[in-house]
């Protein structure tokens, strides 16, 4: 271990308590739910998004925004089919964001003071403090150098 | 939150356990979303009925029979979007094909299933485009608690009323809603000034416009100017747009939609953190997007998402007089509307050129499941960004084309089995 590790923490408001972490799945492109997340399979549908057919089961989900139908619980719904994120973390939701997370029932945390899908990168290690309303982020280490 | 000494009461159970479950649902989601308080609805409430937003605080169909029973009814004036039952087709079921929504026994326990419902008063408009037909809309400056991605923007910006996207039995029965988001005065001011510089002609045009809006704003307010005057079938299209291809939950159209009477209302005196411009460029690179696939051997016509207009479903009437569809074409919209469609012949004229015309449901409520016995298509033809943008997913795994354009594009597929759409 030559490299120090690069810790970050994020400051935010608590949508659900719990700590959880795990590795972080990021989307830039907002999440869209209804017939555009498969709660079963885990993962999102929607045609030319960055994260279709990626599974987010045990993933910290980082994301920017909801968008579209109010069937986007489906995201807190693949609770049912244990395949649910081990965590929620978004730049800025309403009421859709505010249901998938309480039907996933686990840490979630929004309205940081900086972005968090400019900040978190796919691979990191994210520690969610949903009581807290705090976010660690582990960078991981780049490889070949 | 702060609650009343009512609320308090509701949520140690004084007025029954299944009062207590729904307040403890608003005082859950209150708190997960940062309200402060809980508003008396004095609008009006869209539901899913018998969907639930989250289970741990479902109330059955079960228990809403037995309230139903003992006379309990909804606080405020309810009105039903489309019923969530997978298959259920209010009008034009019987001859769709498609199992389990043409079998009668199903159709029956689908009513059945929702007589309770109505039984507490929620009205049977049973469509997402129940607020042109429900016949009561609720006053500006009221709270309400609507649901469905075209009715979202209707409420807010075009009625004035103020809503979050979570109408529901507990909302209904309880008649109050956290306040947060759009509830509050500030949150509805324009923050970003968007300037159409293309010329709005077509419905089409207004889909397009309101994706390439919504893509680009998320969850903002922005202010609409230089989109002339929509026509209601090109509002409710482009609110659809709106909060799909984005969050756009609330806009202003200066000098058109009540909380704009000028471009200053609409930022409430402030000045707009963003200007944006939407050019003819923007719309087609959104109806590029939509027209996903390569293959014009249309198999399946799709019109009425949102549920359709007595006007379109006129003009469908028109385009198909004389006509033969060679494909199958669903043209869908709300009960209250295929009654009128049935009054004025137009029902006749659609299935005479061998169109169906179908209502309380769509394609993407049946998950794609279209094609007798229930099957999905494999090139579908639509009017609608939003039906588009979803039907895939809805079909996923199997990969299903969509074609988009014009009314006329579609209706001209439905008659050849070809699409010849192009940009224009």
């Amino acid at each position: 271990m030559n490299k120090q590790t690069e810790r970050i923490i994020l400051k935010g408001r608590k949508v659900i308590g719990g700590v959880a972490e795990g590795e972080a799945l990021v989307s830039k492109m907002p999440l869209m739910g209804w017939g555009n997340v498969d709660p079963q399979r885990g993962y999102t549908t929607e045609r030319n998004h960055p994260l279709f057919e990626i599974p987010f089961k045990g993933k910290v989900l980082v994301f920017t925004e909801p968008r579209g139908s109010g069937g986007f619980v489906s995201y807190g719904m693949s609770r049912m089919f244990g395949t649910h994120p081990a965590a929620f973390v978004y730049r800025k939701g309403n009421n859709l964001t505010v249901f998938a997370a309480m039907v996933a029932n686990v840490p979630t945390v929004t309205d940081f003071d900086q972005d968090p899908t400019e900040v978190i990168e796919t691979g990191d290690h994210v520690i969610v403090n949903g009581d807290k309303g705090i976010v660690e982020v582990i960078k991981k280490r780049k490889t070949g150098r | 939150m702060r609650l009343t000494d009512e609320e308090k009461r509701i949520l140690n159970g004084e007025r029954g356990e299944i009062a207590q479950r729904c307040m403890k649902f608003l005082v859950e989601y209150g708190e997960a979303a940062g309200a402060e308080y809980l508003v008396d609805i004095d609008g009006t409430v869209d539901m899913h009925p018998g969907a639930n937003w989250v289970p741990a605080y479902s109330v059955s169909r079960e228990e809403v029979a037995a309230l139903a029973a003992r006379g309990e009814r909804f606080k405020v004036p309810t009105f039903s979007d489309k019923a969530t039952a997978p298959g259920f087709i209010v009008d034009g079921w019987e001859t769709c094909g498609v199992h389990p929504s043409c079998e009668p026994a199903f159709h029956q326990k689908c009513l059945d299933d929702l007589k309770p419902y109505i039984e507490m008063g929620m009205i049977p408009t049973f469509s997402c485009t129940h607020y042109l037909v429900s016949s009561f809309w609720p006053a500006p400056g009221t709270h309400s608690a609507w649901v469905e991605s075209s009715a979202i923007p209707w409420v807010n910006a075009v009625l004035g009323s103020r809503s979050n996207f979570d109408g529901c039995f507990q909302t209904a029965y309880l008649g109050k809603v956290p306040a947060y988001d759009m509830h509050l005065t500030e949150n509805r001011a324009a923050t970003v000034l968007v300037r159409c510089e293309t010329e709005l002609k077509r419905d089409m045009d207004y889909d397009l416009f309101g994706w390439a809006v919504g893509e680009r704003l998320g969850l903002k307010v922005p202010a609409l100017v230089g989109i002339g005057r929509p026509t209601t079938a090109q509002l409710v299209k482009m609110n659809s747009s709106l909060n799909t291809g984005g969050q756009v939950r609330m806009y202003h159209i200066p000098g058109i939609t009540p909380e704009a009477p000028t471009l200053e209302a609409a930022f409430q005196g402030k000045k707009p953190r963003e200007v944006i411009s939407i050019t003819r460029d923007d719309l087609r690179r959104v109806y590029d997007m939509m027209n996903y696939g390569s293959r014009d051997d249309v198999d399946f016509v799709h019109l009425g998402c949102p549920h359709y207009t007595i006007q379109e479903v006129r003009k469908v009437a028109e385009l198909l007089d004389g006509k033969k569809c060679s494909v199958r074409l669903w043209v869908m919209t709300s009960p209250q509307v295929y009654s009128l469609a049935e009054a004025a012949g137009y029902r006749k004229k659609i299935e005479a050129a061998g169109g169906m015309l179908l209502s309380g449901a769509c394609a993407g409520l049946l998950k794609g499941n279209t094609m007798p016995p229930a099957n999905k298509p494999s090139v579908i033809a639509t009017d609608s960004a939003k039906q588009d943008y979803y039907i895939t997913g809805h079909c996923y795994p199997e990969k299903v084309q969509v074609r988009y354009g014009t009314m006329e594009d579609c209706i001209e597929a439905a008659v050849t089995g070809r699409w010849k759409g192009e940009w224009r």
